[in-house]
């Protein structure tokens, strides 16, 4: 663990003199059911009309009847056929979404590219990748008469290593996975791979795909009475000190404060869980809850109400509700959170020097929240 | 030992098709002497891909010590040719 004296201390190559060390989100974007690009999903949170949709049954025949999908998206038709023959669906959202922040960010974000850092969070990978292959070994004439190309699909840092080489991405690279928690997990572990000194900047975000195969587990995973539409995606963001992020001409969205995590074992101690842990990011922040303006939660059952206790009495923050517009996007969904938060920041919400919270609860024993200032 | 088996049009037409699908090329611009990787840009994984799609297409046993003599499409007939043979 990096001690506390070293947390605010810029690293070897890190920021230069007159940093504040403090890191801000200067550019986002989302590949979603709502569309591509950044402006697609802004405009999608604003006109809160869900993009799920019923399900093909022949196309998809699942257990859910409904999805948020991406509509139309295939690597092709987003990347071109060259070099997409064999990229599954996740690998082809992750390098369009990582495509469409670099977009925003300008071209001079590569200039030095070794120094550019990519955390990507993502499931178990592809699921459907790593089942198709499976089968393919055991069913076919003979163990190994599979198809060579698809076996870099089974691995969990396809996505986050293909987006690098896509895109000449050269400096750190990193895949995150921790179930509806990967975003904010990884939104952590970029900002201490900063304050390592391992790069400039962060290219950070979280992808998920739907397939028939990710259906079923999501399906025998959840309870009987908590089974919501899946959706998939992806949502990125640059991370960078703020000075820097103006000298590039790259306005300052929202700093980020902080990101903690909590575990909990019985299930009826999530809520509390969580309590306990914005209270304690806050706490760690130095900022008052009662700043707290805005809040995008994960969906969990529980989740708002633990949030409100950790907030002063009275407190009545906007709710961003990105499962019911987009879908269970599983390990995306804390990333569409921060990117909702990051859309409505762009549209001047909240004030300055106001809050933003991303919360979630994991089924499996893991709280976390990170917290945004204006 | 000499090959005892003839690659007929239709099949040599068919090992240029997966040449050209996994090193994405348009198939006028293979020759039968044209090299793979010189000319072609293909990777080591391009070369093992074309191998296992043979070995799934032709039902052929396909030694990876072969990929050496696989540099183009003459090349690749004639291993097809001797695996066939075998």
């Amino acid at each position: 663990m990096t001690s506390a004296a070293t947390l605010d201390a810029a690293g070897p190559a890190g920021s230069g003199p007159g940093s504040t060390g403090e890191l801000v989100f200067s550019a986002w974007s989302a590949v979603s059911p709502f569309g591509t690009g950044a402006e697609a999903y802004s405009a999608g949170l604003r006109s809160a009309t869900s993009a799920v949709g019923a399900l093909d049954p022949e196309a998809y025949p699942g257990p859910y009847e409904r999805a948020g999908l991406v509509d139309g998206f295939s690597a092709a038709a987003a990347l071109g056929k060259k070099g997409t023959r064999t990229m599954d669906r996740v690998t082809a959202l992750a390098v369009s979404t990582v495509g469409e922040l670099l977009e925003r960010c300008g071209s001079s974000l590569l200039e030095r590219p070794e120094r550019v850092g990519l955390v990507l969070g993502t499931g178990s990978g592809s699921v459907q990748s790593i089942m198709d292959f499976t089968r393919d070994s055991l069913t076919g004439d003979r163990p190994y008469l599979v198809d060579p190309a698809r076996f870099p699909n089974t691995v969990m840092n396809r996505a986050a290593g293909q987006s690098a080489i896509w895109h000449g991405i050269k400096g750190p690279n990193t895949t995150i996975a921790g179930g509806w928690l990967t975003g904010l997990l990884a939104l952590g572990y970029a900002a201490r791979l900063h304050r390592g000194g391992h790069c400039d900047r962060v290219l950070c975000g979280a992808a998920e795909e739907f397939s028939v195969q990710r259906a079923w587990l999501e399906w025998h995973a959840a309870e009987e009475a908590a089974r919501p539409p899946l959706g998939e995606g992806g949502a990125a963001w640059l991370l960078e000190p703020g000075d820097e992020a103006r000298a590039a001409g790259r306005e300052p969205l929202a700093r980020l404060l902080t990101t903690r995590f909590r575990a909990y074992h019985r299930p009826q101690d999530a809520g509390p869980a969580l309590t306990e842990c914005v209270r304690g990011a806050l706490a760690e922040a130095g900022v008052s809850g009662g700043a707290v303006r805005l809040v995008a939660p994960l969906g969990a059952p529980g989740e708002e109400y633990a949030v409100l206790r950790a907030l002063p009495a009275g407190s009545d923050p906007e709710w961003i509700r990105c499962r019911p517009l987009l879908g269970d996007a599983s390990a995306a969904a804390t990333g569409f959170q921060l990117a909702a938060v990051l859309a409505a920041a762009g549209d001047g919400r909240p004030a300055a020097g106001e809050l933003s919270l991303v919360t979630g609860i994991d089924r499996d024993g893991t709280v976390g929240c990170a917290v945004l200032a204006r | 030992m000499p090959s005892t088996v003839v690659i007929n049009a239709e099949q040599r037409a068919q090992i240029k098709e997966i040449v050209c699908d996994i090193l994405e090329i348009e198939p006028a611009d293979v020759t039968d002497t044209s090299l793979f990787k010189e000319d072609h840009n293909a990777d080591s994984l391009g070369a093992i891909e074309i191998l296992s799609s043979l070995e799934r297409t032709f039902n052929a046993e396909i030694d990876q010590a072969e990929l050496t003599r696989m540099v183009n499409l003459d090349g690749v007939v004639q291993v097809v040719e001797e695996a066939l043979a075998k």
